[in-house]
């Protein structure tokens, strides 16, 4: 322990006389400088969930690269204790006087108070893949995608399965879960455009993030809607819980899914139709990204103000700009995303 | 007619009232849901309750001793992950023998909580509180952020629970629904002729009186632990066939459900009596109100864990006041034919 305390407060003297060279700098890009020591926890919603597993591999790979002697923890609440134990992990992160947390925000706004006593010990708070929805007590967002363009890439393949016209619902994770509610307002948004005027809405219904629950819920839907065409699924466990249903009852050439998936998980209800079209970004790459603007914020080299700019290694430059989605809250876009279909899912589920 | 209903047993009266409030529940949706009664209703219901009447019939087991068993939901995601696993590593693997890897792994469980509630003396609901956590990381440590997909596994496994056996009508009769009915309806018989299984009711409804008359009170609470372990690992195997992706959440709130099921199915949270084919209905009611609560525009998704709890509630409470109306009504029956009886005689 005694040690872990020499070794930030010798990151923090170091901050305090690099964020003045910063400060000259903004505007120009900033090259991170690697081999600081400075100890970092990748909190996730939880543990067990292949994204997630793939979002540390990409945070590992750019550990190594930035040759950090400092420790990166991957720590996680078991699934039945999401809310109560990210809450748990930020508030001992803190105590800790841990250089960052890298989130994935589960709790909502109930994380507020935790991540702010966080910042106040010092500990810099970088939100990924989900966001703290008020952008209190958060230093930066690192967006995998545009929400707004999720809805619009949501809304074409829809457009797209459905031949321009038919009834689809929404099958998504948890009613509070700060992403997925985005991305489906924002679809909701972009269907309001007169190219998916004929595209009726019917449902919005909730898996839990459970392959049981979204398998219920999805026959559920297909009962209550006779002629419903397609359902989609902006979570990984519910758009492939949704095709295994569909499969199951012989109901693909009549209900189609899409959402967001992975390929390795979707490729077969891909090449047999159940799934045409899904999309995804790289986790790994998401856990990389973040893993470098948390290194530049907690190691003082960035100030985390918008417009500041910096590379990040092997996938190149990126600015802190302000985000279109939460007043007063700042992201950093990674983007793009890849549309799968059976063209290329094979490909990708290597 | 209470007069008439009195003369019944009541465990048979308890099963001919769960079926009528099946009845009306459904009525009551049929008047509130489009396409309601349908065969699908059937289908779906069956499908569904094939998982949850095993690990109904297993918590019976256990709350007939006096006991409850909270880690079932960790029990099933462990095994259903366990079993995909196994089944992916070793892909030529007898049925048979998938299957006795579940229940064996399901028994162990069942043993580790059963020690410690028999032989330890620790409070089952402490003891199943401690690991329903404890088998759920053990999970989340075992599973090392992979999952089991459907692809992994082989095609008849895929297949069993939906093949459809027969069909009445729209109704169809599948493997997992036959399956499981069988299974209950064979616990049910032991429960009610086997030596050994009538201990579990001598010592949930007097343990001292079943001490006297020579039952070892710690080796039948083991034995009800180890096979309601081995039920919930089946329940696992039937999880891992019906839903093919399994990630560390599989089962999750199960334990909820099956108290539920066991309870509004009459077993007596108090231990001692009950029947697992009135908890069989418990669970096909639970199952019931929660597929059509999702179908209920009028009930958002916020409420619908709240108006299940409540339906619960009330199902349990009306069902206590009825019945010790029912049993005071009987005894007063009973106490008036002695009467007349010794006044004759």
């Amino acid at each position: 322990m005694k040690t872990l305390m020499t070794s930030c407060a010798a990151a923090a003297l170091l901050a305090t006389g690099l964020s003045t060279a910063t400060i000259a700098t903004a505007g120009a890009q900033t090259m991170l400088d690697g081999g600081e020591s400075v100890d970092m926890v990748l909190l996730p919603k939880f543990l067990g969930i292949l994204v997630f597993d793939q979002a540390n591999e990409g945070a590992m790979e750019a550990h190594a690269e930035l040759e950090n002697p400092g420790e990166l923890l991957f720590l996680g609440p078991t699934p039945e204790n999401s809310v109560a134990g990210q809450i748990e992990i930020m508030t001992t992160a803190a105590t800790q006087g841990q250089g960052a947390v890298l989130l994935s925000n589960n709790a909502g706004d109930q994380i507020v108070p935790a991540a702010q006593a966080a910042q106040e010990a010092g500990t810099r708070v970088v939100t990924w893949d989900s966001p703290i929805p008020s952008g209190d007590g958060e230093d930066v967002f690192v967006a995998q995608v545009d929400f707004g363009s999720i809805g619009v890439v949501m809304a074409d393949m829809a457009h797209s399965i459905l031949g321009g016209s038919g009834k689809m619902a929404v099958l998504s994770a948890t009613p509070d879960a700060a992403n997925q509610n985005a991305w489906i307002a924002a679809m909701e948004e972009a269907l309001e455009d007169d190219k998916y005027a004929d595209i009726e809405l019917v449902d919005i219904v909730y898996g839990d993030d459970q392959a049981e629950v979204s398998y219920n819920r999805a026959l559920a839907l297909v009962d209550q809607y006779p002629d419903l065409g397609l359902i989609m699924s902006p979570t990984t466990v519910g758009i492939q819980a949704s095709a295994k249903a569909m499969q199951d009852e012989g109901l693909c050439d009549q209900v189609r899914v899409s959402g967001l998936g992975l390929p390795a998980e979707m490729v077969s209800y891909t090449m047999n139709g159940c799934a045409p079209e899904f999309a995804l970004w790289d986790f790994r790459d998401l856990g990389y990204l973040t893993y470098y603007t948390a290194y530049g914020l907690a190691t003082g080299q960035l100030t985390g103000e918008i417009g500041e700019s910096f590379t990040a290694g092997r996938m190149g430059e990126y600015t802190i700009e302000e985000d279109p989605s939460r007043e007063g809250a700042r992201r950093i876009l990674m983007g793009p995303f890849t549309v799968y279909t059976s063209e290329n899912v094979e490909a990708a589920a290597q | 007619m209470m007069r008439a209903l009195s003369d019944l047993n009541p465990q048979t009266l308890r099963i001919l009232a769960l079926l009528l409030v099946l009845a009306l529940v459904v009525l009551f949706f049929a008047t509130q849901i489009d396409n309601y009664v349908t065969g699908r209703l059937f289908n779906r219901i069956s499908s569904s309750v094939a998982i949850m009447a095993l690990i109904a019939t297993a918590q019976t087991l256990v709350i007939l001793t006096r006991n409850i068993d909270l880690s079932v939901g960790s029990v099933v995601g462990f095994t259903a992950f366990a079993t995909g696993s196994l089944i992916a590593g070793f892909p030529e693997l007898h049925p048979l023998l998938l299957v006795s890897f579940s229940m064996l792994l399901g028994a162990c469980f069942g043993a580790f909580n059963g020690f410690f509630v028999a032989y330890a003396r620790v409070p089952a609901i402490i003891v199943t509180l401690a690991t329903l956590a404890l088998f759920r990381s053990a999970l989340v440590e075992f599973a090392d952020g992979r999952s089991i997909t459907s692809s992994q596994l082989p095609q008849w496994l895929t297949s069993f629970p939906n093949t459809r056996l027969f069909e009445i009508g729209d109704f169809q009769f599948r493997a997992a629904f036959v399956v499981a009915i069988i299974i209950v309806i064979a616990v049910h018989i032991a429960l009610q002729r086997l030596k050994v299984a009538r201990k579990l009711y001598a010592i949930g409804s007097n343990p001292e009186a079943a001490e006297m008359a020579g039952i070892n009170q710690k080796a039948t609470v083991f034995f009800a632990f180890v096979c309601a372990g081995a039920l919930t690992g089946l329940a696992g195997f039937m999880f891992l066939a019906r839903f093919g992706n399994i990630t560390v959440v599989a089962g999750l709130g199960f334990e909820l459900k099956s108290v539920a099921a066991a309870v509004v199915g009459g077993v007596n949270i108090f231990g001692g009596s009950g029947t697992v084919f009135g908890a069989l209905i418990g669970a096909v009611l639970v199952d019931l109100i929660e597929t059509s609560l999702v179908r209920w525009q009028l009930v958002s998704e916020f409420w619908r864990e709240a108006v299940l709890g409540m339906l619960i509630l009330t199902a349990v409470a009306l069902d206590a006041i009825v019945m010790r109306r029912l049993v005071a009504l009987r005894a007063a029956k009973h106490h008036e034919k002695r009467e007349r009886e010794v006044a004759n005689g």
